[in-house]
């Protein structure tokens, strides 16, 4: 047995029972764009594009440097893409596209609002 | 769908029940959860493997294992799920709250043995 | 208070006039690309929103209140939670069941969802950061005593506290004692002491004196 075992058995959201610091009851609202990839996770699920439980697996399988530095929606939304193209519905080229192109265009928003 | 939280009927005599609609346990059965150690995906917190509990309460509808589910598979086998009483004192030897204190989970059939 | 992830420090506050955040556009793209390709509709997400929005702890409040009045209905609700909620109105927009935990003299149940972040959000809407975050969720199952006490909540040793793990297909719902110096409120008047945290199980109900109170 290896000393990397554990980090293959153990899912890094596996944490019943680790020792743990104390609760701050922290929360926020909603921000427009993690409401809207709440609502994406609803409704991949509801066409079975990405049941409930994959999601979870795809979180999961971000590793447990991701899990831990990324927030929440942010996990969710890295773990779509990867999904997406593991079942050939997305490919990287065209969700690096698509990114530059809505970059672009709240760009082109962001000037004229400026302007 | 229907969601109980009730004991499955049981069969009428000449009816035949598909694969998996019959429970393997009963209420109150003693079941161990097993000390197995998926990779990949699993459902099954660490913390409980191994552990001795009751059967309180048969999940119904049946489901799909989520170990399968997380990778996509949406239709198939389905088993059920049991709400699982055990004490807190079989989970943390050093448990410092009431003997009475207990946790419940559902855990999918293939993961407990009757003892 | 701005989002907290793991570890608790707070991201960028994020001016609107700014451009959107990396992963702001990875969903804006994912999203668009998905609608292109007609998997998923532009309005789907957009009625989802509205459904999420609809969703708020007034709800559960609703059903404490009306279990705290109708002892058949709360027999229903225990039974079957998830039809005693779809009797009010209250529909199930995914798979989950409803278990729900009636607290008592001698029981008190606490929700919590270690693996990740199980929820009933039908009738809570979504849950607080904490729920979500590392300490609670590692230390819900081995420390309940010490989690309640963070909370202001003193369980008495001779009362068994009760701690569901949610990990699949069963949501819970905890129904919290009545509180004394009720007799004779109406549902409205009820639901308004049934807080969010009251049905996770963290804290009792409001008492009406509390509630008073300035």
């Amino acid at each position: 047995m290896t000393e990397t075992r554990a980090l293959v058995e153990r899912l890094p959201n596996d944490i019943g029972g680790v020792k743990s610091a104390p609760i701050q009851q922290v929360e926020h609202e909603l921000l427009p764009w993690e409401k809207r990839c709440h609502a994406l996770a609803d409704v991949l699920d509801f066409h079975k594009i990405i049941n409930t439980e994959e999601k979870r697996r795809g979180v999961e399988a971000l590793g447990a440097e991701m899990v831990n530095a990324l927030s929440y929606y942010e996990r969710w939304i890295v773990a779509f893409a990867n999904i997406l193209f593991q079942r050939r519905v997305l490919t990287p080229t065209e969700v690096a596209r698509k990114m530059d192109e809505v970059a672009a265009r709240s760009d082109d928003i962001s000037q004229a609002a400026k302007a | 769908m229907q969601h109980n939280a009730q004991e499955p009927h049981a069969s009428l005599p000449g009816v035949v029940f598909a694969a998996g609609e019959s429970p393997l346990f009963a209420l109150d059965d003693s079941v161990r959860i097993l000390q197995r150690k998926p990779i990949g995906h699993y459902r099954v917190p660490t913390y409980l493997r191994g552990k001795v509990g009751t059967v309180v309460q048969i999940i119904t509808p049946i489901g799909i294992d989520n170990e399968e589910e997380g990778f996509g598979r949406d239709a198939g086998v389905k088993l059920h799920y049991y709400r699982i009483a055990i004490p807190m004192s079989e989970l943390w030897p050093e448990y410092s709250g009431s003997p009475r204190d207990g946790l419940r989970v559902e855990v999918y059939e293939t993961w407990l043995e009757r003892i | 208070m701005h989002e907290s992830n793991e570890h608790g420090h707070p991201h960028a506050e994020i001016s609107h006039t700014e451009r959107p955040g990396y992963y702001e556009i990875m969903e804006t793209a994912v999203r668009e690309l998905l609608v292109e390709k007609q998997l998923i509709g532009a309005g789907e997400i957009r009625r989802q929103i509205e459904v999420l929005d609809s969703r708020t702890p007034a709800l559960g409040a609703k059903i404490v209140a009306r279990a705290w009045l109708d002892p058949d209905f709360k027999a229903r609700l225990l039974k079957n939670g998830r039809a005693g909620c779809e009797e009010l109105g209250i529909s199930f927009y995914d798979d989950t069941g409803l278990i729900v935990l009636e607290n008592t003299e001698k029981v008190h149940n606490l929700i919590v969802c270690t693996l990740c972040s199980c929820y009933p959000r039908p009738v809570l809407g979504l849950p607080p950061d904490w729920y979500k975050l590392k300490p609670y969720r590692s230390r819900a199952v081995s420390e309940p005593r010490a989690v309640l006490a963070e909370f202001g909540t003193i369980i008495p040793d001779d009362v068994e506290i009760r701690v569901s793990d949610s990990t699949s297909m069963v949501r819970y719902l905890v129904l919290p004692r009545r509180p004394e110096g009720t007799e004779g409120f109406t549902e409205e008047q009820l639901a308004a002491l049934v807080t969010r945290d009251a049905m996770i199980g963290v804290i009792p109900a409001n008492s009406p004196a509390a509630e008073n109170a300035p």
